[in-house]
Order: structure tokens, then C-alpha cells, then sequence
């Protein structure tokens, strides 16, 4: 295959996963409003046309967060983590494995789409047994999941080729932040694939008589946590690599962003059990010991708001930006692709101050399963990860297809209403929750009000609101990407987008002989993958031989 | 583009940019350590309900290691749920979810004296939590959640589930009656 054919067909394979992200994400989307105004006190799940599409609050919900919280971040990670460490490295890949990879996660997802649609897996997004859903569920999720470490093969594999060809170099940055963010989800994915495929496929397909549930709540866990920086990572590579550039800057310092995702891959993933505190039957010992690595793994996420803030600096002053703070209004706010990621990261300031309240074992109890937690994941990923994506598509379609984005006003537009929706949303659901409104309950269909007393009239006003500001912003940015995608190609998109890589103010060289100790002891990735696994087995491994030790199978329920 | 001024401010360089970087490392660091002292101390000074690890209900009929057979509740004191007073003056309570209430529907508990709660769910997973306090807890079929706690304020209080359930999940809501010290049914 030609140079020509062979990149046409890694952007075709790349496009592809994105365009089947964005269209979960429509569907996904969509039915968001509706949670938001059952939250403001409006059951919009008794209309006839409603009624006639979903069966019930919880399939709605169901569809909501596995099509977006898990459907739209893998398959826009896979192609995105797939195509950019490819080109960083120059490297040549099977595109037949490739594209294999692709049609095996889609079959997961068409499978798994089947009893969700037909009410057959109502187990909301956490799959908790022993509620039980139809075997074709597990089967297909455990196939698209499965799939995305077929992704990881190919990416290290492709890292691993490139250092033997090059070796003495400096992994380039991109391809560095790719496969190391590839590595640690590998660690993390072990998890749901062990307890979707060892306990809960034989137990869906009446092969064994029970599951034991805490066994599979904690094996979710290790990966339910990990996920949420496999949905954010891949967020920083475009915030540390490309936003500088879209913003007229440099990158701060590339021996420090390597720093940043070494301590992600190392800690990632030892720090499920936070999610647990209400649970029986697991040491303290151990969740205070994963409470404090979580604490740990705040600080990758300080230093990239420090690095991420200088690179912005350093743009706005590159722009006649001055002051303290008045350099600030230089950055170019009316760029859809730029407003999009800086609003994301603000978001992300929130929401992250948000997780680790939610870490404390200290306030777990107060905001653990209320509406707190959704209010605070829909301003992590659902704003940090989400709206970068968007503000990401506006410049790869155009790159990848050679098509142009038709109007950069009415993106922004999505951008701006998407931030500040969630803002509303997030406000409303994180003040409801303090109160104890739970989590995931049709309350607006409740036939006891237990929270009538309280005072919560404005915050359920503020989240039914913000649910009519979110539904404008889909249907503002859903109509510019469908319009970007159905029009004609017009350009060479290696030209009129190309890739924008940020220079750095501190690069890491291109010799490992002449580079800081910093770039060098963070360069060997295999040895710190394995490190990174030492430190899984240690810290989950007391846990889970002692619950698997204990194990007490129950039998399954259908309850919706 | 904005136009640019005549003398260009200076931008960031190199040697400055690592001194930042640097402070900044040991400040988030140091946070990061702070806020586990603090929640350790709060751990460690009971300000929250922490759930008993391994060894809760140990010493209840019925239950091995924190487990028992979700089927066969009828071998536990999870048969007659409510409260109770042992001989040596400790109050227990054993409660079991089920979709969609919580048994008893009404506990009634006295203020001011600690409280162990036993919690078990006889189907799926269940939430429980008391609204306007910090009690949270997770009830698992074949688990036993076990967490001693004191209601300081006679009143009524919610109990919700909030874990999702099944189709009535939203309408299982009980109540927990705390009551001046003296005037309870201990023996419900």
C-alpha cells in the first residue's frame, strides 16, 4: 500500500471510532434531559410518546450513562489513542488489525445494545449483581471492553517497534502520553473483565447457581475508578500537546508532563475501595491505604493545572497579554476548539476539588449515593472529558476528513451553553445531594416525599432548568458535527488541519545520552508498567484473596 | 488577533518555569498528605460512622465472617427483625432490605445510647441511608453490614434506599423514630 492509501486508511479506521462515539453520545444525550427534569420534580417518563420509547425511568437511565459514560469515552479514546501515538512515531501499523479491532467493538456494542433497547439489562451503568440482565449483555460488553485492549496491543507493540528502529532516542511526547495512558488501562481493565467474564457471563447463562456481589462490586471498582483517568487522560494529551499551540503558545515543560503520566500509571488503579466505605466485610486498613493514594493522585492533576495555566500564560502574553490576571481576556475565547478545552479544565477544577471530597471516607457518608456524585461526574467527565472531545472534533473531522466546520459561531454557541448547562446542573444536583436526595431514584414518581420539608425548591428548579439549557446545546453542537460530516470534502486535511503540535519551552530533547534524569528515568515505560502492576497485586491482592476466599453466592434477581 | 504592544512583556523561560514547577510539586504534595491526616484523624475520632471491617457480626447466630445465606434468613436473628436489648445493656438492631422496604418499617430507637446496627438484604443490593445524618451503608444478600452509631435528637427520621433496586426503588423510604430516653419499647 501506497503512503497516500495507507494514511487515508488510518484516518478512515480513526474517523470511524469517532463518528460511532458522537452518534452514541447523540442517543446517549438526549435522554439526558430527562433525568435532569425528574430531578426537578417533572416525570416526563409518564408522557405517551416517552412511554412508547423507554419502559421505564431506569432503562432511560440505563441507555444514558452506558452509552455515554462507557460507549462514546472507549471508542473516541480508541481511535484517538490509536491514531495519534501512530503518526507521532511515523510508524506503519496493520490497518486489517486495525479495522478487525473496530468491527469487534462495534459487535460488543450491538450486542449489548439489543437487551438494553428491549429492557432485557435495566442495571443501570454499575451492572451490580445480584440484579441479573440477559447473558447477550455481559457477552457484548465484555467484548467491546475487551476489544480496547486489542487497541493497547497494537499501540505498545507499534512503541515497542519504534524503539528498537530508534534506539538512544526520546519517545516523543504524544506517543509517550498515549501509550503510557494505553498501559495503565490495561492494568485497570483486568478488573470488569475478570468479573464480567469469569463470574457474571457463566452466572447470566445458568452455568453457576449464584454470584457473590461484593466480590463483583469490588472487581468493578478497580476498574470503575481507573476508567475515570482513562476517560481524563486522553483529555491532557490534547490540553499538554495541542492547546498551546491552538492558544499561541508553547507547552510548558515536556519532562514534566512524562513525570505526570508516569504517576498516573502507577496509581490509577490501587485505588478502588474509596468507592466502598459503605461496604462490609473489607478492612479499614485497606480503604484508609486507598484512600491516601487517591490523595496521591491529585497531584498529576495539580501539576497539570500549573502547566496547562503557564502554557496559557505564555500564550496570552505572546498575544500583548498583561497584568496579574488581565492577560487572561488575550486568549481567544471566540474559538470554539480553544473555549471548549479551557472551560472544560475549569470545570475540571471544580469537579476535581468535588472528587476529593468524595474520596474522604470522612464526608463519604454524607454525599455517598446521593445526588452529590452524579452532579459531580457530569462537570469531571461529563464536561472535562466530554467537552474537549467536542472542542477536539472540530479540528480532527476537518483533519481526518477534509471537510470544513460550517459555522465556528454556532459551536461556539454549543460550547459556551454546554459549560454553563452543566454548571447549572452541577449546582442543583451537588446542593440536592447534600440534603440526601439519592442518587438514580424516579423521585419525581416517588409516592412518599421523604425530602418535602426541606428547603430544596431552588436547587430543583436549577437542575430542571439546566436540563432545557443541556437539550439546546446537543441539538446546537449535534447539528454543526452532523452538517461538518454530510458535507462535501474541500480540502487536503493535512493541510488546511494539520496535527497542531505545541512547542515546548522546556522540550525533553531527542537523545536519552544528553537528556535530564528526569526524561531518562521516566523513558523505560515496560519497566514502570510492571512497577505499576507490582503495586495492583499488593494493594488489592489482601482484599480480593480474602473475598474470594469467602465467597458466598447468592442467586440472581429481575426486578425491572 | 490582539495587537500587540510596542515592548513585548517577557515571557516565561526555562530556569524560572522549573523553580515554579518545583514549589508547586511540594505544595500539592503537601495537601495531598494534609487531607489524609485530616480524614485519618476524623477516622480515628469517630466523627463518621465507619462500617465494621471483618469480624462485624461475628457473634450473631446464623453468620460466619460477615456472611450468611440469604435464603435462609429464618436461622438468624435477621428472622425477627427490630430492635433488642442484650443482657449486658448494648442495643442491637437488625434490619433486613427488601425490594422494595426495609424491615421493620419503623425502627425505634432511643437517643442518646450507641446503637449496632445489623443489615442484610434479602434479594439485591439496597442502600441505607438516614436523612440529616451521615449514616450510609451498603446492604448486600449474603452480607452482613454491621456500624454502631447514637441518635443524639429524638425525632423522625427517613431512611431511603439509595441503591438502585428495581421498578419500586424510588418508593422505598421507612422511617426511624428516635425517642426521648425513657419513653421507647425496647423490645418493639
Amino acid at each position: 500500500m501506497g503512503d497516500v492509501a495507507y494514511l487515508a486508511s488510518l484516518k478512515k479506521v480513526t474517523q470511524f471510532y469517532i463518528v460511532t462515539a458522537f452518534l452514541a453520545l447523540f442517543i446517549g444525550v438526549l435522554i439526558g434531559p430527562l433525568q435532569a427534569l425528574n430531578y426537578g420534580g417533572i416525570n416526563v417518563y409518564e408522557w405517551p410518546v416517552i412511554r412508547n420509547l423507554l419502559g421505564s425511568y431506569y432503562q432511560g437511565l440505563s441507555l444514558h450513562g452506558v452509552l455515554n459514560a462507557l460507549v462514546f469515552t472507549q471508542f473516541f479514546i480508541s481511535g484517538w489513542m490509536l491514531y495519534l501515538p501512530v503518526r507521532d512515531l511515523g510508524m506503519r501499523i496493520n490497518l486489517r488489525f486495525a479495522w478487525f479491532t473496530y468491527a469487534l467493538m462495534t459487535l460488543g456494542l450491538l450486542l449489548a445494545a439489543v437487551p438494553l433497547l428491549t429492557n432485557g439489562a435495566t442495571l443501570l451503568y454499575t451492572f451490580y449483581p445480584p440484579m441479573q440482565g440477559d447473558a447477550l449483555f455481559y457477552i457484548g460488553a465484555a467484548l467491546m471492553v475487551g476489544s480496547s485492549l486489542l487497541v493497547v496491543g497494537q499501540v505498545v507493540h507499534t512503541w515497542l517497534r519504534w524503539k528498537r528502529a530508534n534506539p538512544g532516542k526520546v519517545t516523543p511526547l504524544v506517543a509517550f502520553m498515549s501509550v503510557a495512558t494505553w498501559m495503565m488501562w490495561a492494568l485497570a481493565a483486568l478488573g470488569i473483565v475478570v468479573e464480567v467474564v469469569a463470574l457474571l457471563i457463566p452466572w447470566s447463562l445458568g452455568l453457576v447457581g449464584g454470584v457473590d456481589p461484593l466480590v463483583s462490586k469490588t472487581l468493578f471498582w478497580w476498574t470503575g475508578h481507573a476508567i475515570v483517568y482513562f476517560w481524563v487522560l486522553p483529555a491532557y494529551i490534547s490540553w499538554y500537546a495541542f492547546l498551546p499551540r491552538q492558544a499561541g503558545g508553547r507547552l510548558a515543560s515536556e519532562p514534566l508532563t512524562r513525570l505526570v503520566f508516569v504517576m498516573f500509571l502507577l496509581s490509577s488503579v490501587p485505588v478502588g475501595l474509596h468507592h466502598q466505605y459503605a461496604d462490609p466485610n473489607i478492612p479499614n486498613l485497606w480503604k484508609n491505604i486507598h484512600m491516601f493514594l487517591t490523595f496521591l493522585i491529585a497531584v498529576p492533576s495539580l501539576l497539570t493545572a500549573f502547566s496547562v495555566g503557564a502554557a496559557l500564560e505564555d500564550a496570552a502574553r505572546a498575544r500583548g497579554g498583561r497584568g496579574l490576571f488581565g492577560w487572561v481576556a488575550q486568549l481567544p475565547w471566540g474559538n470554539a476548539v480553544f473555549s471548549a478545552q479551557v472551560l472544560a479544565m475549569v470545570s475540571f477544577i471544580a469537579g476535581g476539588a468535588g472528587g476529593v471530597v468524595n474520596a474522604s471516607s470522612s464526608f463519604s457518608g454524607v454525599v455517598h449515593n446521593t445526588t452529590w456524585i452524579p452532579g459531580h461526574f457530569h462537570i469531571t467527565v461529563g464536561t472535562a472529558t466530554t467537552l474537549t472531545f467536542m472542542g477536539v472534533s472540530l479540528w480532527l473531522i476537518p483533519h481526518l476528513t477534509g471537510k470544513r466546520l460550517p459555522s465556528l459561531r454556532l459551536a461556539s454557541w454549543s460550547v459556551w451553553t454546554w459549560f454553563f448547562g452543566m454548571m447549572v446542573f452541577a449546582l442543583g444536583m451537588h446542593w440536592q445531594g447534600l440534603y440526601g436526595v439519592p442518587r438514580r431514584s424516579q423521585v419525581s414518581a416517588a409516592a412518599v416525599d421523604a425530602f418535602g420539608n426541606l428547603p430544596l425548591a431552588l436547587p430543583t428548579l436549577l437542575t430542571a432548568v439546566s436540563g432545557v439549557i443541556l437539550l439546546v446545546s446537543a441539538v446546537l453542537y449535534f447539528s454543526v458535527l452532523f452538517r461538518m460530516l454530510l458535507s462535501p470534502r474541500v480540502d487536503d486535511g493535512e493541510q488546511a488541519a494539520p496535527l497542531p503540535y505545541s512547542e515546548a519551552i522546556s522540550p525533553a530533547g531527542e537523545s536519552l545520552a544528553t537528556a535530564s534524569p528526569l526524561v531518562r528515568a521516566t523513558e523505560p515505560l515496560l519497566a514502570l508498567w510492571a512497577a505499576a502492576l507490582v503495586l495492583v497485586v499488593l494493594m488489592y491482592g489482601p482484599v480480593m484473596a480474602r473475598l474470594f476466599a469467602e465467597m458466598q453466592l447468592v442467586p440472581g434477581w429481575r426486578l425491572y | 488577533m490582539a495587537p500587540r504592544p510596542s515592548a513585548p512583556a517577557p515571557r516565561l523561560e526555562h530556569h524560572s518555569l522549573e523553580r515554579y514547577e518545583a514549589i508547586w510539586f511540594g505544595i500539592a504534595t503537601l495537601m495531598a498528605v494534609l487531607l489524609f491526616v485530616a480524614a485519618i484523624a476524623s477516622f480515628i475520632s469517630g466523627t463518621y460512622t465507619a462500617i465494621e471491617g471483618t469480624g462485624g457480626g461475628h457473634h450473631i447466630t446464623g453468620v460466619e465472617s460477615g456472611r450468611l445465606d440469604p435464603r435462609n434468613l429464618a436461622a438468624t436473628p435477621f428472622a425477627e427483625p427490630g430492635l433488642r436489648e442484650n443482657p449486658d445493656g448494648t442495643l442491637e438492631a437488625f434490619v433486613v432490605a427488601r425490594a422494595f422496604a426495609f424491615q421493620p418499617a419503623t425502627l425505634r430507637v432511643p437517643a442518646g445510647r450507641p446503637v449496632t446496627i445489623h443489615l442484610t438484604s434479602a434479594d439485591v443490593m439496597h442502600g441505607y441511608q438516614v436523612t440529616g445524618t451521615n449514616i450510609n451503608a451498603t446492604a448486600i444478600p449474603g452480607q452482613v453490614t454491621s456500624f454502631t452509631t447514637t441518635f443524639r435528637r429524638p425525632g423522625t427520621l427517613s431512611l431511603v434506599c439509595n441503591e438502585y433496586c428495581g421498578t419500586g426503588h424510588h418508593n422505598m423510604v421507612n422511617t426511624i423514630v428516635v425517642e426521648a430516653p425513657g419513653t421507647q419499647n425496647q423490645t418493639e
